[in-house]
C-alpha cells in the first residue's frame, strides 16, 4: 500500500518535472524567459529538447501509466518509468542517455500494446499498436540524432494515433457507415507515409502529412460521438467541448502542416494547433475521468473546469491567430498557453480538494 | 437513457426479490464520458446470487481503457447498497464474447442515432 503510494509519487513527479521542463524550453525558445534565445550556441537542440520534454517525457509518460494501468502487469510501468527519467536525463544535458531511454520506453511501450492486442483483437486496438509503433520510429530518429523535420512527425503521429484510436473505439456506439473503420485507416496510412516521407521528401511527405490531419479532422467531426454527447450535461458534456474545440485545431494544424511544407512560415502554427489545441486540448477533457482511476484521486466536477479550457483556446487565438501579425504578440501567447496550462493544473488540485471537502478526508485516497 | 432498470436487459439467475434491487444498482454505474450507465450500455453479461455469493460479470468495450478498475470498484459499492450483508460480491471482468452495439439498450441506441 505504501508502495504504490511511493509510486504514483514517483510517476507524478516526472511527468511534472518533465511539463514543467518543456514549457521553460518553450518559453525560452520563443525569448520570454531570456531576452535573446540565440545567444545560445544550441537554440535547435533545445527546440528539439522542447518537444522531447512534452511529447515523450509528459504525454508519453502519462499514456505509458494510462496503458500500464489498463493491463495490470506490473512490467508495463518500465515503459513510463524510462521515458520519464529519459526526460530528465535531457533536461541535464544527458543527451545520449536520454533519448536511449526514450527508445526504450517506447519499445516497452509497444510490448505493453501487443498485450492489449492479444487481449482484444479489434481495429482500435491495432491502431493503439500502430501509434506506439511509430513513437519507436520517432525515438529511434530522435538517439540517432536526425533533425526535427524528420522526428516531429512520428512523435505526433504516435499521439494523433492514439487519440484516433481510442476516438473510434468510441463510435461503435454510434450508428456509423461501414466504411467509417476503413476511412480511418486509409487516412492514418496517409499519417505514416507522411512522415516516413518527412526524412527525405520535407516537401511532399510535409503535403502529405498536413492532408492526412486535415482529413483526420473532418473524420472526427463527421463520426465521432462528441457531436452527440455534446447535447448531454456535466462531465460528458465537457468532455465533448474538449474534443470538438481540440477537432477545430486538428483542422487548423493540418492546413498550416501543409502550408509550411510548401514554404508558409507557419511552422509554429502547425506545431502548436496540434499539439496544443489538439493534444492537449483532449488531456483536459479526459484528466478529470482519468486521473482518478491511474492517480486514484478523487475530483469534484464543476463548470469551474471550463475556465482553463476557454484559457487555453483564447490563448491560443493570441498565439497563433494574432501572433501570424507580430512576433511580441506571439511571444505573448506562448506564454498564456503555459499560464492556461498551470491554471488547468491548479483546477484538477482544486477539485480534489473540494472533493475532499466535500467528502470528508477519509475516503479521498484508496488504495 | 436513466430510465428505471431495465431487468431483461442481461441473465439474471436468483432470488427475485434481489432482481429489481440489483438491476437498480447496476444502473447508477454511470460511464462519464458518454452519461449512459452500464445496463444501458450492455456491459452486464449475467448476474447469478446463489447462498454465499452475488456474482456480476461485466465487459468493458476497450481493453485498452484505465477506467476499468474505476467502473468495477463503483459497481462494487453499489452492488454492497443492495446485496444482503451474509452474501459475499464478486465482480469479474470478462471479454467473451466481445461486446457489440447490438447490446445496447433501445434508449441508448435512439441517443446515439440508430
Amino acid at each position: 500500500m505504501h508502495g504504490r503510494v511511493l509510486a504514483r509519487a514517483l510517476f507524478g513527479a516526472l511527468a511534472g518535472a518533465s511539463l514543467a521542463g518543456g514549457i521553460a524550453g518553450g518559453l525560452w525558445r520563443l525569448g520570454v524567459a531570456v531576452p535573446d534565445p540565440h545567444s545560445f550556441a544550441w537554440t535547435g537542440q533545445v527546440l528539439l529538447v522542447h518537444a522531447a520534454l512534452m511529447i515523450c517525457g509528459f504525454l508519453g509518460t502519462v499514456v505509458g501509466i494510462e496503458r500500464a494501468v489498463a493491463v495490470k502487469h506490473r512490467w508495463a510501468f518500465a515503459a513510463p518509468l524510462a521515458s520519464g527519467t529519459g526526460a530528465l536525463c535531457l533536461a541535464f544535458g544527458q543527451q545520449a542517455a536520454g533519448a536511449w531511454l526514450g527508445v526504450a520506453a517506447a519499445v516497452f511501450f509497444l510490448g505493453v500494446n501487443a498485450v492489449v492486442v492479444w487481449r482484444q483483437r479489434a481495429a482500435h486496438t491495432l491502431l493503439l499498436a500502430a501509434g506506439a509503433a511509430a513513437w519507436v520510429a520517432g525515438n529511434l530518429l530522435f538517439a540517432f540524432g536526425r533533425e526535427s523535420g524528420a522526428v516531429f512527425p512520428w512523435w505526433f503521429a504516435f499521439l494523433v494515433m492514439t487519440i484516433a484510436a481510442e476516438r473510434l473505439e468510441m463510435t461503435r456506439l454510434m450508428r456509423r457507415r461501414p466504411a467509417a473503420s476503413a476511412a480511418l485507416q486509409a487516412v492514418l496510412a496517409l499519417l505514416l507515409a507522411g512522415a516516413a516521407w518527412s526524412g527525405t521528401g520535407p516537401r511532399a511527405g510535409g503535403l502529405a502529412y498536413g492532408t492526412a490531419l486535415a482529413l483526420l479532422a473532418a473524420w472526427l467531426a463527421v463520426f465521432d460521438i462528441a457531436r452527440r454527447t455534446v447535447a448531454t450535461h456535466g462531465i460528458s458534456r465537457y468532455m465533448a467541448v474538449c474534443l470538438l474545440g481540440g477537432y477545430a485545431w486538428l483542422a487548423v494544424a493540418g492546413a498550416a502542416w501543409a502550408a509550411a511544407a510548401l514554404g508558409g512560415p507557419t511552422r509554429d502554427i502547425a506545431l502548436h494547433a496540434l499539439g496544443l489545441g489538439f493534444v492537449v486540448s483532449m488531456v483536459m477533457g479526459h484528466a478529470p475521468v482519468v486521473l482518478p482511476a491511474i492517480a486514484r484521486i478523487k475530483l469534484r466536477f464543476g463548470a469551474f473546469f471550463y475556465l482553463p479550457l476557454a484559457a487555453l483556446h483564447l490563448s491560443l487565438v493570441v498565439r497563433l491567430v494574432l501572433g501570424s501579425f507580430s512576433t511580441a504578440l506571439r511571444a505573448a501567447g506562448a506564454s498564456l498557453n503555459a499560464a492556461a496550462i498551470v491554471f488547468f493544473a491548479v483546477t484538477v488540485a482544486g477539485a480534489a480538494v473540494a472533493w475532499r471537502i466535500q467528502h470528508g478526508a477519509e475516503g479521498a485516497r484508496k488504495d | 437513457m436513466s430510465s428505471p432498470a431495465d431487468t431483461a436487459a442481461f441473465p439474471y439467475d436468483g432470488p427475485e426479490p434481489l432482481r429489481e434491487p440489483l438491476a437498480a444498482a447496476l444502473a447508477r454505474v454511470v460511464d462519464p464520458e458518454i452519461s449512459m450507465n452500464i445496463v444501458d450500455v450492455g456491459l452486464v453479461y449475467g448476474v447469478t446470487v446463489d447462498a454465499t455469493v452475488a456474482h456480476v460479470r461485466l465487459t468493458m468495450t476497450s481493453a485498452a481503457c484505465p477506467v476499468i478498475d474505476l467502473i468495477m470498484d463503483e459497481a462494487e459499492a453499489e452492488l454492497d447498497k443492495v446485496v444482503p450483508p451474509e452474501l459475499q460480491i464478486r465482480v469479474e471482468l470478462v471479454w467473451e464474447p466481445p461486446w457489440g452495439p447490438e447490446r445496447m439498450s433501445a434508449g441508448a441506441r435512439r441517443f446515439m442515432g440508430w
